[in-house]
């Protein structure tokens, strides 16, 4: 499978689960190295879901997360789940619970249908500058497209692409079925596309 | 429409590459070094939560209490051993006691003996707090005895006085023969450390709930339903705020948890870094757990 910016774990031929059970085990390195494999892309998918205006809990709610996995060792089953399911699993129940705290409403999957088929009819711009990040401008762009998609379609998307995790993967820790998170991404991808491609002309 | 399925996409590439862009690794370094530093503090905290109370398991488990039933039985040994009654006997009507006061001297010494044999009196020095509310109990117990025992009658006689005739509330033996044998007997050292514990080990609500904490970390079910008794301090928290409830939940032990529950464990109380019993079951996901804790169907 494919785990973008999870180089470090493709590299290193200890299992994360291996990792997990030597810091159960008091080693005081193991849980450096599990954090140094998932460390960002957990952090970006909790910043990303959180979205700009609660951005401020993401630090917070990183920390949860990994005390949670340091606290919870026994619960984790290799057989039932990679760490990287498990790990962002957490997380995003992390990011829910702040929500509910905090009274914010979770948009619920309707809003899949809500993007309409407009967005899907946008063409696959393939391989263009759109897709080539060539300036921190562009960049912050990007992101910000990324955060105004629909929360359900956005965690799928991150933990896709950023994440490495497979749609197996995302339909279990969202609880959805493999087709439903595998149009989410479908939604997602389009609908970038259709803000990204507003912006570009926007600026032409 | 093109598909866009589990397939690579060029807006994946793309979005990866902006985070990459934005990624501020002096922040990155800041956030590991204070969430490394939070796991291992947590981490500790836990293992002494854990290990304090089992340090005092070592101290009265098996062995300890042996020890104990031990120390109590040999000392109530010693005790009854010691146990003389005084010669207390009961005062004689007026009359009678006219007429004593004039043979007594000669035949006083020869009867006290045996009316010391008979008559049970207060113990004179308990050796323990142990023994001295065992005594003090037993002491109770025979009082009707001696009082309802009739006063000796006035002999004459210069040798030993006989038994006196039996009454229908004086026992058979006296009370200190049948004290003794208690004592002696191997049940009086099986009881001894029941209550050798009661009165010995400090039951104070600090100690319960470390305990009660300790064993719902371990997920110990026995050892969580003696505790739970009425009054027991369920919700008392940890130096960390970390509830009895909190432990179970993070070590996953639904049983437990359900346990706690239903002797009425809050779960939405927090520790100190704000997180609930609820909000840990949440993380786990297991819906066993959920489901002990009442928040699954």
């Amino acid at each position: 499978m494919q785990r973008l910016g999870l180089a470090l774990m493709e590299d290193d031929a200890v299992e994360d689960a291996d990792l997990l059970r030597a810091h159960g085990a008091g080693d005081p390195h193991a849980f450096a190295r599990l954090y140094d494999r998932y460390e960002r892309a957990c952090f970006q998918f909790i910043r990303r879901l959180l979205g700009a205006a609660h951005g401020d809990a993401a630090e917070d709610l990183h920390q949860e997360t990994w005390i949670a996995v340091s606290r919870n060792v026994a619960g984790f089953d290799p057989a039932k789940a990679s760490f990287a399911a498990w790990l962002f699993t957490i997380a995003r129940h992390k990011t829910f619970d702040h929500f509910r705290r905090q009274k914010i409403a979770v948009l619920s999957s309707a809003t899949d249908s809500a993007l309409g088929e407009t967005a899907m009819m946008v063409p696959d711009p393939g391989q263009t500058p759109l897709e080539q990040v060539q300036s921190r401008e562009r960049a912050e762009e990007i992101v910000a497209a990324v955060e105004a998609l629909p929360l359900e379609q956005r965690g799928v998307f991150v933990m896709f692409a950023q994440g490495g995790l497979s749609l197996e993967e995302i339909a279990q820790i969202t609880g959805v079925a493999l087709e439903t998170a595998k149009s989410r991404l479908r939604y997602a991808r389009a609908k970038l596309r259709q803000s990204l491609a507003g912006e570009r002309s926007a600026h032409v | 429409m093109s598909d866009h399925g589990p397939a690579p996409d060029p807006m994946d590439k793309a979005y990866a590459q902006a985070e990459a862009m934005l990624d501020d690794e002096a922040a990155g370094a800041a956030r590991r070094a204070r969430v490394l530093g939070a796991v291992a503090r947590e981490a500790q905290a836990s293992t002494s939560a854990v290990s304090t109370p089992p340090g005092r398991r070592l101290a009265w488990g098996r062995g300890g209490w042996l020890a104990a039933a031990s120390v109590a039985g040999v000392t109530a040994l010693v005790a009854i051993q010691l146990y003389r009654p005084a010669v207390t006997r009961p005062e004689p009507p007026a009359a009678e006691a006219s007429v004593e006061a004039a043979a007594a001297p000669a035949i006083a010494p020869a009867r006290e003996p045996a009316a010391a044999a008979r008559a049970p009196a207060p113990p004179r020095a308990p050796t323990s707090p142990f023994v001295a509310s065992r005594a003090e109990m037993r002491s109770r117990r025979d009082d009707p005895v001696v009082v309802a025992s009739p006063p000796p009658p006035p002999s004459f006689q210069t040798a030993p006085a006989a038994a006196p005739p039996p009454s229908p509330v004086t026992p058979p033996a006296s009370a200190d023969a049948v004290t003794a044998r208690r004592a002696a007997s191997p049940l009086a050292a099986a009881r001894a450390p029941s209550a050798a514990m009661e009165a010995s080990v400090p039951a104070s609500p600090a100690v319960s709930a470390a305990r009660l904490r300790a064993a719902a970390a371990a997920g110990r079910i026995a050892e969580l339903t003696a505790l739970l008794t009425p009054g027991a301090p369920v919700d008392a928290p940890d130096d960390d705020g970390e509830t009895a409830l909190m432990m179970t939940v993070q070590a996953n032990h639904p049983a437990a948890a359900a346990l706690l529950r239903r002797h009425g464990a809050n779960l939405d109380l927090k520790n100190r870094a704000g997180v609930s019993a609820r909000d840990m079951a949440a993380s786990i996901g297991d819906p066993d757990l959920d489901r002990a804790l009442g928040l699954a169907p």
